[in-house]
């Protein structure tokens, strides 16, 4: 429904503003975008106004309102669309580790990025229709497409795709770019059609979720996993639960209603904790020097 | 090891192949599909009420009241316009709502999550329809106010809950007296699983806790004064007990909720300068051959 004050994650880029001329930047962006709408506003009154008759200004006021907001988020994500391109023409953003440091080029660009995008995407946000988020995502080189529902969760805005018919649940993070101690990470995130991802889960750069998966809730992936094409996958680090057959016909008397008792619940669950225990042993066996490894 | 466990669910399979189609974990609420002609429903709604707002800031002008007083007066009239923008929001949604659902009765079951599915499509714009004025409650400066909005809605709730900070499905949903819900919890009625739209009918009844951050999924029912803990969740038809702390996921048994057991029947007092508890039974006074109905 609604977006809670605890949930309102708000825009979707990472949120840094460490220095203070980042802080003029934005101050400045905020500032160039208001000044048309007040020019706008302006016309308006130039237009409608007569102190004889005054119900014509305040009849269409409401829905010149509207569209000043509307143009707002357009005018400003034009004028970032714009400057962006200008730094990305300085610095080609590019996936990588790097350092988190000052010296660091590119996590330098990475932070005036984020602060070029955050204001239209706030505002887009503050917009209870989805459509104007999904706009932003498209100018900013997001692959996505009208129909995509991503407006409750948190998401990137570069180096990330998106198929068609694509559920980002509530509460839940797609991310690009990661922090890490001193280290930044950027890798590509790909989602494919059909993708249902659940609410509060986390999808770490570099994860390609293939077509027809579900994601679990509370369910988090790992650095550059990849989730195998339709499977249900559950847990932290997400693992497969089962097949997903929804995506089959005629399923309307088959999904069952009945109630499981929480003995059998556990069971289930446990089963898939088990496999998951034994997994990660054989993983961190795959670690060890082979001088240390026990078979 | 690993080839033994491989062995075992390769029998499981077998074994279990009615349960491929049990829903026994959870995805999301949000809604499926965003189609651009949910739009044209917003504008009138805020065309209308924008204009009921704008009668009232007539009123006020300091065309009419002189400047001094106008500028002392303006943060009342700021936040009464922000009310009666809100409320007629509300109204005006409610009616739509009402036209909305005399097209097409909302009910519970298993739908198809595709285009030119009636319920579907019906599903879609009502959340769109409450979205709007759901969204304008959580930026409303008092709290409980948002409360009203789901009991306008139809939904069965009231004021002695409290569910600010928590995402709730607007319909389907049944609050008893004194529920309290955490911070970010989602409380579903209806879930998208693969193709289908499945919408169950959720039961909170009287004094339960869902902690911070869980999930309680579609059909679950919590017995009285039960307690979900922080990052928990519920499964998907799940009944939780009376009385009963649960916690994980799914949600287990963790203990008894001894603090409801101790507000049911006993007081208790202390005195604080002597450190001495007093602890009293509670009574009912009704005729003493009827004490045992209750």
């Amino acid at each position: 429904m609604s977006v809670p004050t605890s949930m309102r994650v708000g825009p979707f880029a990472p949120t840094e503003l460490p220095k203070k001329r980042y802080l003029l930047l934005y101050i400045f962006l905020i500032w160039a975008t208001i000044i048309p709408i007040m020019l706008q506003f302006w016309g308006y009154w130039q237009l409608t106004w007569d102190y004889n008759r005054p119900i014509h200004f305040y009849i269409y006021l409401p829905l010149f309102a509207f569209l000043c907001y509307v143009e707002l988020v357009l005018i400003s994500l034009i004028l970032a669309r714009f400057l962006l391109s200008i730094v990305n023409a300085f610095h080609k953003p590019k996936e990588g580790t790097f350092l988190r440091e000052k010296s660091d080029k590119n996590y330098c660009y990475w932070c005036i990025r984020n602060t070029i995008k955050r204001w239209p995407v706030w505002l887009a946000h503050k917009f209870p229709f989805p459509f104007l988020d999904n706009l932003c995502f498209k100018m900013f080189g997001v692959k996505t497409t009208f129909s995509n529902s991503l407006f409750e969760g948190w998401v990137d805005t570069e180096f990330i795709e998106f198929g068609e018919n694509v559920v980002v649940g509530q509460g839940s993070h797609i991310q690009s770019a990661v922090i890490m101690g001193n280290l930044l990470i950027i890798r590509k995130t790909i989602i494919e059609d059909d993708v249902r991802i659940g609410t509060h889960s986390v999808v770490m750069p570099g994860t390609h979720i293939g077509k027809k998966v579900a994601l679990s809730t509370w369910s988090l992936t790992t650095i550059g996993q990849e989730l195998e094409e339709g499977w249900i996958y559950h847990g932290c680090p997400a693992k497969k639960f089962k097949k997903n057959r929804f995506f089959e016909d005629g399923l309307e008397d088959k999904i069952q209603f009945k109630a499981e008792t929480e003995e059998r619940l556990e069971e289930v669950y446990k089963k898939y904790y088990r496999k998951h225990q034994e997994e990660h042993v054989s993983y961190i066996e795959q670690l060890k020097p082979p001088s240390e490894r026990e078979d | 090891m690993i080839k033994e466990i491989k062995m075992e669910e390769n029998n499981n399979e077998e074994d279990h192949e009615e349960e491929e189609y049990l829903v026994n974990f959870i995805t999301s609420s949000a809604i499926s599909r965003i189609n651009l002609k949910f739009l044209l429903v917003y504008l009138p709604i805020i065309w209308l009420s924008g204009m009921i707002t704008l009668i009232y800031w007539w009123f006020f002008q300091p065309y009419w009241t002189g400047i001094i007083i106008f500028f002392l007066l303006l943060p009342v009239h700021i936040l009464a316009m922000l009310t009666i923008f809100t409320f007629a929001c509300v109204i005006f949604s409610k009616l739509l709502l009402i036209l909305v659902n005399l097209l097409h009765k909302p009910k519970e079951g298993i739908f198809k999550a595709e285009l030119g599915d009636n319920d579907f499509e019906f599903w879609c714009l009502r959340i769109e329809i409450k979205k709007l004025v759901l969204w304008l409650f959580n930026n409303w400066p008092l709290p409980w106010a948002d409360i009203l909005a789901f009991k306008w809605f139809g939904m069965e709730i009231d004021t002695t809950s409290h569910l600010f900070d928590a995402w709730c499905d607007a319909e389907f949903v049944k609050f008893g007296r004194g529920v309290m819900v955490g911070q970010g919890a989602v409380v579903m009625s209806s879930m998208v699983v693969g193709k289908y739209l499945i919408i169950k009918k959720v039961v909170l009844d009287n004094h339960t806790v869902v902690g911070g951050q869980s999930t309680v999924a579609p059909g679950t029912i919590l017995g009285e004064e039960s307690v979900v803990g922080a990052a928990g969740s519920t499964a998907f038809n799940q009944v939780l007990s009376p009385g009963w702390i649960y916690a994980g996921i799914p949600a287990r048994k963790l203990k008894l909720n001894e603090h409801a057991i101790k507000r049911r029947d006993i007081i208790v007092k202390k005195k604080i300068d002597e450190e001495e508890k007093i602890e009293v039974k509670k009574e009912v006074n009704i005729e003493e051959d009827k004490k045992d109905l209750v």
